[in-house]
């Protein structure tokens, strides 16, 4: 209600403004060849002193005074014409009543279909201040906080489980090595930063990932968030009954009704295991199952697009051994073997010879089969 | 609630230019004053409701207001405080928004002081830079509208594109907009004269004063502009007639010729029609400028505004106010009475001269860079005019041009005795250097063309002192006499020689540097060294930074001479976090008026880098020629005689006798 009061106050100023000059008494058209009279007269004084200087020949001085004389006295003779036809003026009541229309009309017409008059100013300061339960401003806030403590072990552990979330991985990773860093390990830590170096690895379990989920176990035994991405470890490297007997002790160790208790079944089925609870004909976990699977369509556009970005960038510079084992992994997840070799053909083509990378070139290829005879059939 | 104040500001503002687009330019045709006065007063009102409009703006910036979708996209939280100020006007619609304070700028200002122009004149000019502030707003609120709001605002700003975070940005674009729009005042008094069919030397008092303005801050504007790319692009180059530059060029060509002509008009009482043709058209070519930049029809360095649907919209304000001037000038042009005639070898022959090459040029310039456009719309292929085209045709139309820059100033008015004498001495004068440049060449060799650009730039240079020597008449007269002489000469006198004095100092800049500078692209390890320019550079190491928004790595290096350090110089590579983006900053090292350029390149596997290493000698000179020219210009400006344009001083007294008469 304010705006539209300063609306309206502003709109009748501007246009009091523009109506004021047409609403005294009318007068006469001032003689308007006054400014050309003066100039000419400085022009004369100027000839003067570009005489006296040189500037202009003492002859054609004089012929330049009489040609601006002539034009002074054409100014001055039209000066004192033009005081006989000024008319006297009537009102002013057409123009007036236009300023008086236009401005609201045009201000309003427009102001309506562009402006948002709902939405107050939103200074970031003041939004930080008060940032209500928006997680992207409680982000920036702790961002910001970060920022000038980066030595705050608290404010990384806080914020680290929130980037994932947010699938912000590379900060993520960054937070939870800092909380590590200042605050030490903890199951909890470790397990998380794993489980995000697994979704920054399009759900693979890597190396590094096992090494950290298995000091979680070491710290304590009953993280089965950790337990549970070891068996998918040794699931995803084909030793399928390892897996099976890591997921079946999960399910044993695990309280009745936990949480992961119908995604641990669903593994133990996958290894060809006969879990306790039925992976299916449960309908909350047909909903999950459904529920993934719609994620997994956009999901599998992301990764698409993020291997896509990752042979590009490849192609610009191809000695980056650790890119060439990332994208070969990559498309044998998505399932695409062909390109999977060709990937791996083209890292091989980038480290030829007996180099260390291309060894591991080939042993990422046999542990994950990857063949590169399939090329020639 | 002040941003949506700031929004409806604007749209006050668009119903405040139609109602000035009409109303005084009727009064004008009616001789009516009281609608006619509305014209000043309103201009003022445009102007407020702009600024406000525009403070508003860049208060949603400085508090980083994400609500506001235009401060997202190019702002962000944490960026230093001077580019959330600057960072208003490096994206499109913000930029647009400049264009219009300024415009509107102009319109307050000559609302201000011209009151000493004949009523009708000054109403007029008024309409005409409203209609100009009408179609910007239509513009700015339909298809660049910087008060678009986002519901929910977001956290985080994208921020601003890096190459433009930098200095440059706070300077760059008010100085060449204040140029560029300027010109709009010079359009909308050759728009006025025409509409009122009456044009006469006292008008050409009354532009010159916005011409010299505007030109000034081109030349200012373009210099900065030249300069950021210098040292932000990191490629070592000053000038790459980029189309670009060349748009910003094209008015400042135009404006010059402009500038002597009004000179000629307002002496002489000719070249009348000429001069509005120049006044059109050189603001012509600011608009085109505009659309150029503005439309995205250009992938150029500057290309960070593209969106075909505002092409259209600026090709259309183009097409009217273009073809509308020229329409308008073929209908009345003919009705202005043309004035004096001239002997050829004059003052204002050696002026007409000018504004013919000044003119060639400006097509030439016109042509290099519109014809890849037409030639890939015609046929789709993709060519581009680069520095051979322009260094052989406006290179070469350009020495005649400097060759007669000291003669100018130097002759007498219509016809003048001394003629002869002057040429005889210029001619020695000219002789004598040339003389010299060849004894250097033949003892110690080197282009010869060069040698003859550099005598070219020391003529300019001497011929503007010689100007003011023989006008204060040293020599002859006793010295203290000569000196007080000098003292009376009017401030444009000095102005003129400024300016000459200017540019003779750019034209030794680009010969020097075309010429002698050294360039060399090695790779470079810790504590390997290099020479250069008689230098010697040692690469010191790489080091990490961090920055308010991008983290950075800078390399160290050690300049020494003969063994003895005596400089040092960072020279990084930025990475911007938010955008991803990197940047280049070289190191720049000032030698007097010579610089040492140091430029990173690509890391290399075994710990090297490459390095970019440029001597640059008298490089300074460039812009320090083209600040002199804008001292120049300011000088001329402060001039008594553009003040008294009219005096109203001395009418006054007439005038109050005259109202109680009433």
């Amino acid at each position: 209600m304010v705006l539209w009061i300063l609306f309206a106050f502003l709109t009748a100023g501007v246009a009091a403004i523009l109506i004021a000059p047409m609403m005294k008494a009318s007068r006469r058209l001032e003689d308007d060849r006054e400014g050309e009279v003066a100039v000419y007269r400085d022009q004369l004084r100027e000839l003067e002193r570009d005489r006296q200087s040189g500037l202009i020949g003492a002859d054609e001085a004089e012929n330049a005074r009489a040609e601006i004389g002539r034009r002074l006295l054409s100014a001055a003779d039209a000066a004192s014409k033009s005081g006989g036809d000024a008319a006297t003026f009537r009102r002013h009541g057409l123009p007036a009543a236009f300023v008086v229309l236009c401005l609201p009309v045009v201000g309003l017409c427009l102001y309506l279909t562009l402006g948002s008059p709902g939405l107050p100013a939103q200074p970031l300061e003041a939004r930080l201040a008060n940032p209500g339960s928006n997680m992207a401003l409680l982000v920036a806030k702790a961002e910001r906080h970060l920022a000038e403590n980066p030595n705050d072990g608290q404010g990384w552990d806080l914020l680290a489980p929130i980037y994932f979330r947010l699938q912000r991985y590379g900060d993520s990773e960054l937070a939870y090595r800092n909380a590590l860093r200042f605050l030490g390990e903890t199951p909890a830590r470790l397990a998380g930063l794993g489980e995000t170096l697994v979704a920054a690895s399009d759900g693979l379990v890597t190396e590094d990932a096992r090494g950290l989920f298995e000091r979680a176990i070491a710290l304590d035994q009953g993280n089965m968030r950790a337990r549970f991405y070891v068996g998918l470890g040794l699931e995803q490297a084909g030793r399928t009954a390892d897996a099976l007997r890591a997921f079946e002790a999960l399910a044993k160790d695990s309280p009745p009704g936990a949480a992961w208790e119908q995604l641990v079944a669903q593994h133990i089925a996958k290894n060809g295991g006969t879990p306790k609870a039925a992976p299916l004909g449960n309908p909350t976990a047909e909903d999950v199952a459904a529920a993934q699977n719609m994620g997994q369509g956009d999901r599998q556009a992301m990764i698409r697009g993020m291997v896509e970005s990752l042979s590009a960038k490849l192609a610009d510079d191809p000695r980056n051994i650790e890119g060439w084992l990332r994208l070969v992994r990559s498309y044998k997840v998505l399932g695409e073997d062909e390109k999977a070799r060709d990937a791996l053909k083209a890292g091989l083509k980038a480290f030829p010879g007996p180099q260390p990378e291309a060894q591991r070139l080939l042993a990422l290829a046999r542990e994950i089969g990857v063949s590169l005879e399939g090329m020639t059939q | 609630m002040i941003i949506e104040l700031g929004h409806f500001a604007l749209v006050l503002a668009l119903a405040t230019a139609i109602i000035l687009s009409t109303l005084p330019v009727i009064g004008a045709r009616r001789r009516d004053p009281a609608m006619m006065a509305v014209a000043p007063i309103g201009s003022l009102t445009l102007f407020a409701l702009v600024a406000f409009s525009f403070g508003v703006l860049t208060w949603a910036y400085v508090v980083s207001d994400f609500s506001v979708a235009n401060v997202w996209e190019n702002s962000h939280s944490m960026m230093p405080i001077v580019y959330k100020f600057a960072g208003v006007w490096g994206n499109h619609e913000g930029s647009m928004m400049l264009w219009l304070l300024i415009l509107s700028l102009f319109s307050a200002l000559v609302a201000i002081f011209g009151r000493n122009l004949p009523e009708t004149l000054r109403a007029n000019v008024l309409s005409v830079q409203a209609w100009i502030a009408s179609a910007f707003l239509l513009f700015i609120l339909l298809t660049s509208n910087p008060f678009i709001r986002m519901n929910p605002a977001p956290a985080e700003g994208q921020d601003l594109n890096p190459v433009l975070q930098d200095p440059g940005l706070a300077i760059h674009p008010p100085l060449l907009y204040l140029g560029y729009v300027g010109f709009s005042v010079c359009f909308s008094f050759a728009v006025a004269a025409l509409i009122d069919g009456r044009i006469d030397a006292a008008w050409a008092r009354w532009v010159r004063p916005w011409t010299l303005a505007a030109w000034t801050f081109l030349t200012a504007g373009i210099a900065v502009g030249s300069y950021w790319a210098y040292y932000e692009l990191g490629w070592g180059g000053w000038w790459f007639w980029d189309p670009v530059e060349n748009a910003s060029f094209m008015p400042w060509l135009a404006g010059t010729a402009l500038l002597h002509s009004a000179l000629v008009m307002e002496k002489r009482d000719a070249l009348k029609i000429w001069t509005v043709l120049l006044s059109i058209m050189t603001f012509s070519l600011s608009l085109l400028g505009t659309f150029l930049v503005r439309s995205g029809v250009l992938t150029s360095v500057h290309a960070f505004a593209t969106d075909p649907t505002r092409g259209i919209f600026i090709l259309a304000i183009l097409t009217l106010f273009i073809g509308g001037a020229f329409t308008l000038f073929a209908w009345r042009a003919p009705r202005l009475k043309s004035g004096g005639i001239f002997a050829p070898i004059s003052r204002e022959g050696s002026l007409v001269l000018n504004n013919l090459i000044l003119t060639v040029c400006t097509g030439t310039v016109l042509i290099g860079t519109l014809y890849p456009l037409v030639l890939e719309t015609l046929t789709g292929e993709k060519i581009s005019v680069g520095a051979p085209f322009f260094n052989l045709t406006f290179g070469l139309l350009m020495i005649p041009l400097l060759i007669i820059v000291p003669f100018g100033p130097m002759l007498a008015w219509k016809r003048g005795d001394l003629l002869g004498a002057l040429q005889r001495l210029y001619a020695a004068a000219g002789l004598s250097l040339f003389a010299a440049v060849a004894v250097f060449y033949f003892r110690h060799g080197g282009p010869v063309m060069a040698l003859f650009g550099l005598a070219l730039a020391f003529f300019l240079i001497f011929g503007a002192l010689a100007d003011l020597w023989q006008r204060g008449n040293f020599g002859k007269a006793k010295f203290s006499v000569a000196l007080r002489r000098l003292a009376g000469l009017p401030r444009s006198a000095f102005g003129t020689a400024l300016a000459h004095l200017g540019l003779g100092v750019t034209v030794l800049g680009i010969v020097a540097v075309t010429t002698f500078q050294t360039e060399g692209v090695v790779e470079m390890k810790q504590g390997s060294t290099t020479e250069v320019g008689g230098y010697t550079l040692a690469f010191d190491g790489m080091r990490d930074g961090k920055g308010p928004n991008y983290t950075e790595q800078r390399a160290h290096f050690t300049i020494s001479r003969g063994g003895v350090a005596v400089a040092d110089v960072w020279s990084s590579k930025r990475l911007y976090t938010a955008r991803r983006m990197p940047t280049t900053e070289a190191g720049i090292l000032t030698f007097g008026l010579s610089q040492l350029y140091v430029s990173l390149g690509d890391p290399m596997a075994d710990g090297g880098i490459v390095v970019r290493i440029w001597w640059k000698p008298f490089i300074t000179c460039i812009w320090g020629g083209a600040f002199i020219m804008m001292f120049g210009g300011f000088v001329s400006l402060s001039d008594r005689r553009l003040r008294v344009g009219a005096p109203t001083r001395k009418a006054k007294p007439v005038k109050t006798v005259m109202e109680p008469a009433e």
